[in-house]
């Protein structure tokens, strides 16, 4: 071989170790770039099911809120409206004393809770012990009950066993209307005033009056 | 002899360029790959920090749109809400006699 072919042939050698070098740092940019690029894209799947997430998450809070507030809403609309059947029926309680209340005079009415009030006191006393009994009123509705219908009151109750006096007090309630029936010793008594008797009856009247209120049709 | 020794020299100094000028071809490469695996580094830097500038992004845009979401269905949720509202209100106003006339019945002990 002469020295000129050895020339060619160290030649060609280093032009082949070139391409070498080159392809395999070609091969290797691409490999850092295909594999930043994957990393990357992975990343962004990542960010985008974590943010997703929490976008629902944050959007069931929003409609959860909603509901509640939607519910207070609702709430507060039958609180309004129960606060204005019971304002009603307090402003009625004046025509009901001019007036009756469905065929009932207000002396009738009067009379029918010092009754209940005189049964409640009475109730389980012996037939041989007797109870006197008096009965407060207002102002306003001390004219509604004379001494002869408690009287009668008495008497009626009387008959079923218990020895009863009613008598009318000389004292006075600041009342929109009821009675108190208590004991002359004021150790029991029964308080029928309106005002009591709403407080009484409350939870199960606000369960009337919404049944009643709401009433579709 | 001495025509083939001047030959010989000849060769060899030719064998000696061959081989620098070799040489020369693989320091090249060897730089050219170099710049090449450093571009590609930088490449990759870029690609890493646009994909954070990226996220914060598709981040916010993804938020908004929730929000936006949650918006639209908090203002149907309560405009259907006031609705009822006015229908109970209406419904009630309506049966409002019964009702006095219910609670009256209990506190005037005629129930």
């Amino acid at each position: 071989m002469g020295a000129r072919e050895i020339v060619e042939r160290i030649k060609e050698e280093a032009v082949s170790e070139r391409e070498k070098i080159i392809s395999v740092a070609e091969k290797k940019a691409d490999e850092l770039i295909k594999e930043a690029t994957a990393q990357v894209e992975l990343q962004k799947k990542r960010v985008i099911d974590a943010e997703e997430r929490k976008g629902v998450e944050e959007l069931e809070r929003i409609i959860r809120a909603a509901r509640l507030n939607a519910r207070k809403l609702r709430w507060a609309a039958e609180v309004e409206m129960i606060a204005k059947t019971l304002e009603e029926a307090m402003k009625r309680i004046k025509e009901v004393k001019t007036s009756g209340f469905k065929g009932n005079s207000y002396s009738a009415i009067l009379a029918g809770l010092i009754r209940d009030a005189t049964r409640s006191l009475t109730a389980g006393s012996s037939t041989s012990s007797g109870s006197d009994l008096e009965v407060i009123l207002s102002e306003e509705d001390a004219p509604f009950i004379t001494s002869d219908m408690l009287k009668n009151i008495a008497d009626e109750i009387s008959a079923e066993g218990v020895n009863i006096h009613l008598s009318l007090s000389d004292k006075r309630i600041k009342s929109a209307g009821g009675v108190i029936v208590r004991s002359k010793d004021g150790k029991v008594e029964v308080n029928n005033a309106f005002e009591q008797r709403l407080a009484r009856f409350s939870a199960n009247l606000r369960e009337d009056i919404v049944k009643t209120l709401f009433k579709r049709g | 002899m001495e025509e083939q020794n001047t030959m010989a020299v000849e060769a060899l100094k030719l064998i000696r360029e061959g081989e620098e000028e070799g040489r020369k071809l693989i320091e090249e490469a060897k730089e050219r790959a170099a710049k090449l695996i450093k571009d590609a580094e930088e490449e990759v830097d870029r690609i890493k920090e646009k994909a954070r500038e990226d996220a914060k992004s598709l981040a916010v845009q993804i938020s908004d749109k929730y929000a936006k979401k949650g918006k639209e269905e908090e203002s149907a949720i309560m405009k259907k809400a006031m609705a009822e509202v006015e229908n109970l209100k209406s419904i009630a106003e309506s049966n409002i006699d019964p009702a006095v006339n219910r609670v009256l019945e209990k506190i005037l002990g005629l129930v």
